[in-house]
């Protein structure tokens, strides 16, 4: 791809220069007072409110112009999701702020809840105007327990300026927020999940149709949005859909949170447009591998991403539609990078230990599928595993995947399909050699570096 | 000759029907209790809504959720013990047995065992002399091995009983964290500062937090190198 010797294009424009809207440097902004005076504060808010231009129509209109797309895994337009709702009726609606944040690999949700709550709140409350919400449910994973006592601390203040309650800022606009605690279940995190947790009854996914927007929460229309999603809305209203859309990579515009972690010198969370290239990110921003060791193999959101390796990231872009190209996707946005020395048997055997770990058990190709994958991964990472054992994994990714009422099974799946198939030189170096022929999906296929094994 | 035997279960299941650990006078809310009960409820369209908010609440309580601790908390929101049950049993941080003062929770999830993870496990498991899952004789600490709890960049790390988060864990650290656990110290609350923070503000922007500490690349364990 470097045929031409010409460096290749970051979508993401002059990103050194680059100043932070999401986590602006401003000292103790997670204050309500530092937030009021230094950010403009629920201004603009009180713009959305004032204006009888911007109604409900239009907001949703906006947020469609600005083509920002959910920041929590899936992508999916949110003007779009904003768009499904259904006219108002006598039943109340709900809006639930996704704060699960449990895909492994993920970390940026708790730096806006740490360092910037008040953005998501108003974040929160123009979509709750736009939707027309009477309730919204921040579902904040229980481990966060820390973030949740600082966050109802500042909801409070909240209330008290009347930004968030009866009639806000004298408007005929009501709105209530409510903190929800989970308590440790990843799939929580899935819309559904969240809906009946919510309700108070065990996070079994629920079928769709009917579409949340149609009957979600306590049956009434519900729109569930990421933390970071949310917090995108106050900075399309004050800048512009035309800022928001021209910031980043053309189809997935916008700030975003890299949470970069692994075998890095300098992990943590960064904020930078959408579109970076992935070789700027390790190298530049997060100060390379650490130790000099080369770079095998990237994941770029999450657990459920495909992880791409090393040789295939050039001039790969953080945006969908080129890290789908790369045969990925852009997930969270929580980059895991490992080195050389990673056995990528290892790395797998403990995704699948976690997808079975959180299986909630609902559906019996998932509850039963991904526990044989780690049954199997592990057999092959004690050496025990045989060359069928691979061409079965893929059986059985076959088998779990589309057949279960969520995407959990999806979720769990590809990591295993992909991984095998393009790192198979560490599972074939853990199997004992084999006499029987390998499918042609793992020995021939594009992915695959090795010829067939007899 | 074979040990199965048809009339002995092939898997011991735990007491169906324990002794109650707690007696119906201990069973009762506070005054103040009942109040923030019903203010949960009234933040739900069904009384059930509130179920994990109380689970919590009784969970501080009572340290844990015997099954008469769980048909309580169903009662005061109208569930039956079956729906309360099914909700107390379906999240990993309700602890349905007794645990010890102190619950380690050692992230190993890819992220920290890409980073050491496991070692500190380990390590913790010959500190202490148990495994992970099981609870020191003295009723002091429990070791668990926990799923991904979101603090990635600073792998490897651990929550202590549901609470705060120790970061960037090394032997040194652990035992240090052991020592003043053992003096009946919390460890603080602890901000982990941004990179671009460091960069551009001079260190972590929240200035009513006393501990703070960034992003750095922990030492890699041994077996690892």
């Amino acid at each position: 791809m470097e045929a031409n010797g010409m460096p290749h294009d970051s979508k993401a424009g002059d990103w050194r220069s680059y100043d932070r809207v999401l986590l602006p440097a401003v000292e103790d902004l997670h204050k309500l007072e530092v937030y009021e005076e230094a950010e403009n504060g629920y201004g603009r808010l009180r713009t959305v409110l004032e204006d009888d231009a911007l109604d409900s129509d239009e907001l949703i209109n906006i947020v469609k112009q600005s083509g920002l797309r959910g920041r929590g895994g899936a992508a999916f337009n949110t003007g779009m999701k904003w768009s499904f709702m259904p006219e108002k009726d006598e039943r109340p609606r709900y809006l639930a702020c996704n704060a699960d944040e449990s895909e492994p690999g993920t970390f940026k949700d708790r730096q806006i809840m740490e360092y910037n709550p008040h953005l998501m709140f108003e974040g929160i409350l123009i979509a709750g105007y736009a939707l027309q919400i009477d309730t919204c449910y921040v579902y904040v994973r229980g481990e966060y327990a820390d973030w949740i006592s600082h966050m109802a601390t500042e909801l409070q203040k909240a209330y008290e300026k009347g930004y968030v309650g009866e009639n806000i800022m004298g408007s005929d606009f009501s709105m209530e927020i409510v903190l929800h605690k989970g308590a440790g279940a990843y799939i929580c995190g899935e819309e559904t999940s969240l809906m009946e947790s919510v309700e108070g009854k065990r996070g079994y996914p629920r079928y769709k149709p009917p579409f949340p927007a149609q009957k979600g929460i306590f049956g009434c229309p519900t729109t569930i949005n990421n933390v970071e999603t949310l917090a995108c809305v106050p900075l399309i209203m004050e800048k512009g859909a035309d800022w928001f859309a021209g910031t980043g990579a053309e189809d997935h515009p916008g700030p975003v949170l890299y949470g970069i972690s692994g075998h890095v010198n300098r992990p943590g969370v960064y904020e930078y447009p959408t579109g970076m290239l992935v070789s700027d990110l390790i190298y530049e921003v997060a100060g390379g591998v650490r130790g000099d060791k080369d770079l095998k193999a990237f994941v770029p959101g999450g657990a459920s991403t495909p992880p791409i390796p090393a040789d295939r990231i050039e001039g790969v872009t953080m945006n969908s539609d080129s890290l789908n190209e790369a045969g990925t996707m852009f997930g969270t946005g929580g980059m895991l990078i490992l080195d050389e020395d990673t056995d990528m048997v290892s790395w797998l055997r403990r995704v699948t230990h976690f997808f079975q770990d959180e299986s909630c058990g609902q559906c019996t190709p998932c509850r039963e599928g991904t526990g044989w994958l780690e049954n199997l991964v592990t057999r092959i990472d004690q050496g025990e595993g045989n060359m069928r054992d691979l061409d079965l994994l893929l059986d059985l990714c076959d088998q779990m995947e589309g057949r279960t009422i969520c995407a959990f099974a999806d979720a769990a799946s590809w990591p295993v399909r992909y991984t095998v198939q393009r790192f198979r030189e560490d599972f074939e170096a853990k199997c004992k050699p084999s006499v029987h022929p390998v499918s042609a999906e793992v020995s021939g296929g594009a992915d695959s570096a090795v010829a067939a094994t007899g | 000759m074979s040990s199965f035997d048809i009339q002995k279960p092939i898997v011991e299941l735990p007491d169906q029907d324990p002794d109650p650990e707690f007696s119906d006078e201990e069973l009762v809310w506070t005054d103040a209790e009942q109040e923030q009960i019903a203010a949960w409820k009234e933040q739900y369209a069904e009384d059930q809504g509130a179920i994990m908010k109380v689970l919590w609440l009784a969970q501080e309580k009572f340290g844990y959720l015997p099954p008469e601790v769980v048909k309580f908390c169903g009662e005061t929101l109208d569930m039956t013990f079956s729906q309360a049950y099914g909700v107390a049993t379906f999240y990993h941080q309700y602890y349905k047995e007794e645990k010890g003062q102190f619950v380690l929770d050692v992230c190993t999830c890819f992220t920290c065992q890409m980073c050491g993870g496991y070692d500190i496990l380990h390590y913790l498991e010959d500190t202490l002399g148990i495994h992970a899952g099981e609870t020191t004789d003295d009723g002091m600490f429990t070791l668990q091995e926990a799923e991904c709890l979101g603090a990635c960049g600073s792998a490897p790390m651990m929550e202590v009983s549901n609470g705060p988060y120790v970061h960037q864990l090394t032997e040194e650290k652990v035992d240090a964290l052991l020592h003043s656990l053992k003096d009946g110290e919390m460890p603080a609350f602890t901000s982990v500062t941004l990179p671009q923070d460091e960069d551009e503000m001079g260190g972590n922007r929240r200035t009513d937090v006393d501990k703070t500490i960034t992003y750095e690349t922990q030492p890699r364990a041994e077996h690892m190198e």
